[in-house]
C-alpha cells in the first residue's frame, strides 16, 4: 500500500526520451502527446518524491537519480565505518569489508566475535562476551537470533582478522583448498593423485581452469581459430611477428605440418585442468532433506544474501561480510557540472555541494479541504490518521498549495486531464489553473504585510471557480475538485467499440491519482555567460520556463 | 605502429596494479599488436578514466535475474532478481514496514524481466526494470561509478532481437558503455567446464534449453517449456488443492508467488532413477521389464518399500490468512517434479514440439545431431540453470536418457512395428543398426552389453587410417578424446565462463561498438556470414579506441548468434 496520506510525485523529464516502439526504435511522436498515466507500469520508474530530485542550475533541468552520472568519493564499511582506500578495493577485487564485520546468515543481524566458553562452565551462555586474554577458540555470535559460527563448525584462533581466517576455512572446519596448496602438495609429492572432485569447489575449479586456459593459449598457435591473445610482449618478439605474418597469409595452415605448438588448444582432461565430473548421486543430500524437512533448508532470502554459490541447507550458509558503501558525487550528464558532492569524511553527513530540486521548483502539497480525519496531537506523532476512503460519485475538494522557493515571482499554469487515465476514470477539475506565486522574499515581509492575511477567505465561503483559495508570502493554494469513479466492474462505461476490461480489480486501482502538468514561468537575472563578456546592463531579465508532470495522490476510493 | 610499444609497456604497468602481473585487465581487446587504449577523448575524459578502462564488466541477463561482476572473478558480485517489490516508486518503503499486507496478486509475469513471447512484453518496461537492476548492481554491489566501462553481455542465443536491442540501447545510452561483447550462455557454459564441445542442458526458468556446442559453435538448439515456471505452476496447483480442496483456480491466488517459489527452491527433489533406488536389489527380471515399459509405468504409484515415501514436510505458510502450517508429503513433491520434467505417464506421441520432457528432449536432440558431433557431445553433457539444482535431477535425467538409448538405440523410427521387429529379430538388429549408425556414435544400443570399453577402442582405430596422417599425428601430442559414452561434467556456469574468456582476452563472437550502434541500431548488423573476418581482425587491432577514433568509418559488425533484422 502506498502512503495513504495525500502525496505528490514528480516525473523526471528524462524518462520521455526512452520510449520504445515495438521494434526497439525510438518513440513515435503520438506517444508523447498522450497524458501521463501514473498507473502505467513504466511510470513507477520515472516518478520521484521531490526530495529525491536534484537540479542542474546550468541546464535548468530537474535531474533524477537515473539521469546523473556518479563518481565515488569514498568507500567505507557501514558497520565499522572504516574508510577503505579505492586502491585496496581494486587490488583485492572485493567490495566487502575485509576486517571483522559480518552479518548473520540467518537473520542478517550484525555478528560479534566472542570467545567460546570452556564447556565446563555451563552456567554462562556462549553469547556472553568475555575478554579472555589467554585467547582460546573464538566464534562469531549473532546477538539477535543466537546463531553462532560453531553451528557451521567454524572457530577462529584469533579474535581479529576474521576475514582472512574465514576465507581459509570451509564450513565444517576443513581448510579450504587453494590452487597454491594443490601445487605445493604436488611439488612435494609428484605422484599424488589429483584432488578428488568432491573437494574441488568453485574457486579451485575456476583457478584450475584459468591456469589451464592460460597455458593452452600460450602454447597453441594463436592465428588459428580466432583465438589471439596478448602475451605481454612487444613487437620485437618473434612470436608477435609470426602472428602478424599469419594475419596476412591467412589460415592456409591445414596442408602444412605444424612445427612446434599445436594449432588448437586441447580441452581440459583432468582435475588439474579444471575438469570436474558432475556429481550425479545426490542421495545423501536427498536423505538430509527428507530427514530434516523444512527446517534444515535455507530460505530464498537467506540464499540471495550469500555472496558465494547459493547454499541449499542451513548449515551451508556462511557469515556474510558487510558490503561496502560509497559516497558519491553527482554530475549533470550534459553539462558536467557537479550537482551534489558529499564531504569525504565517512562520519560526516554534510554536503559540499548539493543542488536539491526543492530549492528550485515549487513544493506542491495537497490536503483535503474538509478533512475527515482528526488531527493527530503533536505528542502522538508520527502516528498518521488515515483519511476515510472517498465515496464514488461525490464531489470532493482538495487544497493544492504551491510554495515558491525562488526569489522571483513565478507564474504557474496547471493542466490536468478532465478524466484520470485508467479503467476507472474519475473527473477532475482544477478550479484555478493559472495563477502567480510571489517571490520567496524576506520572512519579515510576511509579517509586515498584515493586510494580506485579511484577504484569505473565511471558512464558510465555498471554493470559487477561477479564484485562488488562499495566498501567503510565497505560496498560493488552489482548489481541486474530484468526483471519484465507481469501482464496480459492471458500471464501466463503454467507449466506442473498445472492449471493456472486466477483469477483477487490480492492485492499486482503487488509488485515485491525478496526473497534472505543471508549467512555471519566471523572469530572473540573466546568468553571466562564460563565453560572452558580462553584460553591462544589470537589469537584463531573462525569461525562464520549466514544465513537468506531477502526480497528486488523493486517496482511496471506497469499494461499494 | 611500433612506436606504440613504449607507451604500451608503461601503460601496462599501471594497468596491472590490480591483480596478477601476468594478466592485464584490459580484457577482450582484440589481437596482439595493439596500441594501448589511451584515455579516449570522449566527452567524459577526465584523468580518472584510466582506471575505468581496467574494469571489464560481465553482465548475464536471464528471464528472472541479472548477474553482474568483473571479468576475472569466479563469481558475479551481484545476483539480482526482479520482483514486484523492486518495481515500486522511489520513496516507497512498504518493504520495510512490518508485514501485514501480502502480495497475493502478482504472478509469474511480475517476477520476470522479459518473456520470449514479445506480444506479452512491454519493451519500455524491460528497459526500466533492467535499468534499475543494473544501477543497483553497479552502485550497491560492484561499487563502481558511472564512468564508461566495456562490458560483456551473456545472453541466451534465443533472445529475440528487440529484447537484445533494448538491452544494448540501455547499456550504450544509459551506461555509456563504449563497447559490448556478446557471448552466448551455451558456449560460455562449455568454456566454464573446460571443454570445447558439449551438450549444454540449461534448465532455466522459462524454458529448458538443450544446446549442442561443437568447437565453441552452437550447432543446434532445442527447447521445451518444461522449466522452472512450469514446475512452480504445478507445485502451486498441488498446494492449492491441498489448501482449498478444490481443483480449479478461481482467480485469486491462495498463496503468494514468492512463498510458492520458496517452497519449490527449498523442498523440491527428484526421485532417484529406478535402477538406483532401493528396489534395485529386487530380481533382475523385474528390472528389465521396468526398463522396457518405462512409458507405461506409473511412477507416481507409491512404492511400499520406499523408505522416503512416508516422510512429510511441514511448511509454515505465511501468505495465507490466518497463517498455518501445511503438511506436504515428499512423495507428492517428487511427483510434481516427475510430472514436470519427465511426464512418464504420458505417451511420447502426446507431446507438442515445445513441451517435450527433458530426457526425451535430450535424446531427440542427440538423435538429430550429426553423428560425429553426437559422439563428441555425449561424454560432455553439462547442466546449468536453476532447475538443475533440484536434488537428484541430473542423475535422474542421465539415467532416463541412458535407458532410452539402451532401448531404442539411435534409430529415428518408433512405433509398434519397429518395437515388434526389434524384439523379434534381435540378432539382425545389431547388424542393421551398426550399418545405419556410425560405429563411433554409440554402442549403447546393444542392450545389456558393457559399453564403456568399446568407444575408446574405436576412436583409436579410426585415427590410423592414413599412413601419412599417422606420420603427422606422431608429431602432435596425442589427445585422446572421449567419445560415444555418457559422462556429465560440472560447469561453473555461463557467467564464470564469460569471465574467463574476457580475462583471457579472447574476442567474443560479436562485438558491438557504441558509435556504430547509436548510428545504425540493430538494423546495422550484417549477416554473420557476410562479415569479413580479416577486416574485423584488422579493425580490432586498434583495441577499441581505434574504431572509436574513426567514428563514421564503415565497418561490418554482427549480432553473432542473435541473427540480424
Amino acid at each position: 500500500m502506498a502512503p495513504l496520506t495525500p502525496y505528490t510525485y514528480i516525473q523526471c523529464p528524462c524518462s520521455d526520451q526512452t520510449v520504445f516502439g515495438p521494434g526497439g526504435a525510438a518513440s513515435d511522436p503520438e506517444e508523447n502527446d498522450q497524458t501521463f498515466d501514473p498507473k502505467a507500469p513504466r511510470s513507477n520508474y520515472s516518478l520521484y518524491p521531490l526530495e529525491y530530485l536534484l537540479y542542474c542550475e546550468d541546464c535548468q533541468q530537474i535531474r533524477c537519480p537515473r539521469c546523473v552520472t556518479e563518481e565515488s568519493v569514498t568507500y567505507y564499511c557501514p558497520n565499522c565505518l572504516f574508510e577503505v582506500p579505492s586502491s585496496n578495493l581494486r587490488s583485492e577485487g572485493n567490495s566487502r569489508c575485509t576486517r571483522s564485520c559480518y552479518q548473520c546468515p540467518v537473520c542478517v543481524g550484525p555478528l560479534q566475535v566472542g570467545a567460546i566458553q570452556p564447556t565446563t562452565d555451563a552456567n554462562l551462555l556462549p553469547t556472553q562476551y568475555q575478554t579472555n586474554p589467554s585467547g582460546g577458540p573464538y566464534a562469531l555470535f549473532c546477538q539477535y537470533c543466537n546463531w553462532t559460527s560453531t553451528e557451521i563448525g567454524i572457530e577462529f584462533d584469533r579474535p581479529s582478522g576474521i576475514y582472512n581466517q574465514l576465507s581459509k576455512v570451509n564450513n565444517g572446519g576443513q581448510p579450504k583448498l587453494t590452487l597454491r596448496d594443490v601445487k605445493d602438495r604436488r611439488k612435494d609429492n609428484p605422484d599424488e593423485p589429483p584432488v578428488p572432485d568432491d573437494q574441488v569447489d568453485a574457486d579451485l575449479q575456476f583457478a584450475n581452469l584459468k591456469a589451464f586456459y592460460q597455458q593452452q593459449l600460450s602454447e597453441s598457435n594463436t592465428s588459428l581459430r580466432g583465438l589471439p591473445l596478448h602475451d605481454g610482449l612487444g613487437f620485437s618478439s618473434p612470436a608477435a611477428l609470426t602472428r602478424i605474418m599469419s594475419l596476412y597469409t591467412g589460415r592456409g595452415h591445414q596442408g602444412r605440418l605444424q612445427q612446434g605448438p599445436a594449432d588448437i588448444m586441447r580441452e581440459a582432461l583432468g582435475t588439474n585442468d579444471g575438469l570436474k565430473i558432475a556429481n550425479l548421486d545426490e542421495s545423501k543430500d536427498i536423505k538430509k532433506l527428507i530427514d530434516g524437512g523444512w527446517g534444515v533448508t535455507a530460505s530464498i532470502e537467506q540464499r540471495s544474501q550469500q555472496p558465494t554459490e547459493p547454499a541449499r541447507f542451513e548449515d551451508e550458509l556462511r557469515p556474510i561480510a558487510y558490503l561496502l558503501r560509497s559516497k558519491r558525487s553527482k554530475r549533470c550528464p550534459s553539462c558536467r557540472h557537479i550537482i551534489s558532492k558529499p564531504e569525504a569524511k565517512v562520519v560526516s553527513t554534510r554536503f559540499k555541494i548539493r543542488l536539491v530540486a526543492k530549492s528550485y521548483i515549487p513544493t506542491i502539497t495537497i490536503r483535503p479541504l474538509n478533512p475527515t480525519a482528526t488531527p493527530v496531537p503533536i505528542t502522538y506523532r508520527p502516528m498518521v490518521q488515515e483519511e476515510e476512503p472517498l465515496k464514488p460519485h461525490q464531489a470532493y475538494h482538495f487544497v493544492v498549495t504551491f510554495k515558491n522557493p525562488l526569489f522571483d515571482n513565478i507564474k504557474v499554469t496547471l493542466a490536468s486531464p478532465p478524466k484520470t487515465p485508467g479503467r476507472f476514470s474519475s473527473r477532475v477539475t482544477v478550479l484555478c489553473p493559472q495563477f502567480e506565486v510571489d517571490a520567496n522574499t524576506d520572512m519579515w515581509d510576511d509579517a509586515l504585510k498584515d493586510d494580506e492575511r485579511d484577504r484569505s477567505r473565511k471558512a464558510d465561503e465555498g471554493p470559487e471557480v477561477g479564484k485562488i483559495w488562499e495566498k501567503g508570502r510565497n505560496w498560493v493554494s488552489i482548489v481541486l475538485e474530484v468526483i471519484p469513479a465507481s469501482l464496480r466492474i459492471d458500471q464501466l462505461e463503454k467507449k466506442g467499440n473498445e472492449k471493456i476490461d472486466t477483469s477483477p480489480l487490480k492492485k492499486g486501482e482503487d488509488l485515485l491519482e491525478i496526473p497534472m502538468f505543471v508549467r512555471m514561468e519566471w523572469e530572473s537575472e540573466a546568468q553571466a555567460d562564460m563565453d560572452g563578456p558580462p553584460s553591462k546592463d544589470k537589469e537584463t531579465r531573462e525569461k525562464r520556463e520549466l514544465a513537468y508532470w506531477c502526480v497528486l495522490g488523493v486517496g482511496r476510493i471506497s469499494h461499494e | 605502429m611500433s612506436s606504440g610499444t613504449g607507451p604500451a609497456l608503461a601503460h601496462r604497468s599501471v594497468a596491472s596494479i590490480r591483480s596478477a602481473p601476468i594478466l592485464q585487465e584490459q580484457a577482450g581487446s582484440g589481437t596482439t599488436p595493439h596500441t594501448p587504449p589511451r584515455t579516449i577523448s570522449n566527452t567524459y575524459g577526465s584523468p580518472a578514466t584510466i582506471r575505468a578502462d581496467d574494469d571489464f564488466l560481465i553482465i548475464q541477463i536471464g528471464s528472472r535475474f541479472v548477474r553482474a561482476g568483473f571479468a576475472g572473478d569466479n563469481q558475479p558480485k551481484a545476483v539480482l532478481t526482479c520482483g514486484p517489490q523492486d518495481q515500486r516508486r522511489a520513496g516507497d518503503f512498504r518493504d520495510w514496514q512490518p508485514a501485514g499486507d501480502v502480495d497475493l496478486q502478482s504472478g509469474n509475469k511480475d517476477h520476470e524481466l522479459w518473456r520470449y513471447d514479445l506480444r506479452e512484453v512491454d519493451l519500455g518496461l524491460v528497459y526500466d526494470k533492467l535499468d534499475r537492476l543494473l544501477r543497483d548492481a553497479f552502485g550497491r554491489c560492484l561499487l563502481i561509478d558511472s564512468r564508461p566501462r566495456r562490458a560483456g553481455l551473456v545472453l541466451d542465443s534465443g533472445v529475440p532481437i528487440p529484447i537484445l536491442s533494448t538491452v544494448l540501447d540501455l547499456l550504450f545510452k544509459g551506461f555509456q558503455t563504449p563497447m559490448i561483447s556478446l557471448m552466448s550462455t551455451a558456449s560460455m557454459s562449455v568454456v566454464a567446464a573446460g571443454i570445447r564441445s558439449g551438450l549444454v542442458v540449461d534448465m532455466g526458468w522459462a524454458e529448458t534449453v538443450v544446446t549442442s556446442v561443437y568447437e565453441y559453435r552452437e550447432v543446434k538448439c532445442t527447447r521445451s517449456v518444461r522449466g522452472g515456471r512450469y514446475l512452480n505452476d504445478r507445485l502451486y496447483e498441488l498446494l492449492q488443492k491441498l489448501l482449498t480442496g478444490k481443483e480449479e483456480d478461481d482467480g485469486a491466488r491462495v498463496i503468494s508467488f514468492a512463498e510458492c517459489e520458496d517452497i519449490m527452491c527449498r523442498l523440491m527433489w527428484c526421485r532417484p532413477p529406478a535402477s538406483k533406488s532401493p528396489q534395485a536389489h529386487k530380481p533382475a527380471q523385474r528390472q528389465s521389464q521396468q526398463l522396457d515399459t518405462v512409458e507405461e509405468q506409473d511412477e507416481s504409484e507409491p512404492e511400499p518399500e520406499h523408505s522416503l515415501q512416508n516422510s512429510v514436510a511441514s511448511i509454515p505458510l505465511r501468505s495465507i490468512n490466518p497463517p498455518r502450517t501445511v503438511e506436504v508429503s515428499f512423495d507428492k513433491l517428487a511427483d510434481v517434479c516427475d510430472d514436470t520434467f519427465f511426464a512418464l505417464s504420458v505417451a511420447p506421441t502426446e507431446f507438442d514440439d515445445e513441451d517435450f520432457p527433458v530426457h526425451l528432449l535430450i535424446y531427440r536432440h542427440l538423435l538429430q545431431l550429426p553423428m560425429d558431433v553426437r559422439a563428441i557431445c555425449m561424454p560432455r553433457i553439462v547442466f546449468t540453470g536453476g532447475c538443475s539444482n533440484i536434488l537428484g535431477i541430473k542423475g535422474r535425467i542421465m539415467e532416463e536418457v541412458t535407458s532410452m538409448v539402451k532401448r531404442k538405440g539411435w534409430a529415428n523410427v518408433s512405433g509398434k512395428h519397429v518395437e515388434e521387429s526389434r524384439n523379434s529379430q534381435f540378432s539382425d538388429r545389431r547388424a542393421s543398426i551398426a550399418r545405419s549408425v556410425s560405429s563411433t556414435a554409440t554402442a549403447s544400443d546393444l542392450g545389456e552389453e558393457q559399453e564403456s570399453s568399446r568407444p575408446s577402442s574405436i576412436a583409436s582405430q579410426s585415427d590410423i587410417s592414413d599412413p601419412i596422417e599417422a606420420k603427422v599425428a606422431r608429431h602432435r601430442p596425442q589427445i585422446s578424446q572421449m567419445q560415444g559414452e555418457f559422462r556429465t561434467l560440472h560447469t561453473l556456469g555461463p557467467w564464470a565462463g564469460a569471465s574467463l574468456v574476457s580475462q583471457l582476452k579472447i574476442p567474443a563472437m560479436a562485438t558491438v561498438d557504441r558509435e556504430l550502434w547509436l548510428q545504425q541500431g540493430a538494423n546495422g548488423a550484417t549477416r554473420p556470414n557476410e562479415i569479413d573476418v580479416k577486416a574485423q581482425q584488422r579493425q580490432s587491432m586498434g583495441a577499441g579506441g581505434f574504431i572509436r577514433g574513426s567514428g563514421g568509418h564503415h565497418t561490418n559488425w554482427t549480432l553473432g548468434a542473435w541473427g540480424n533484422v
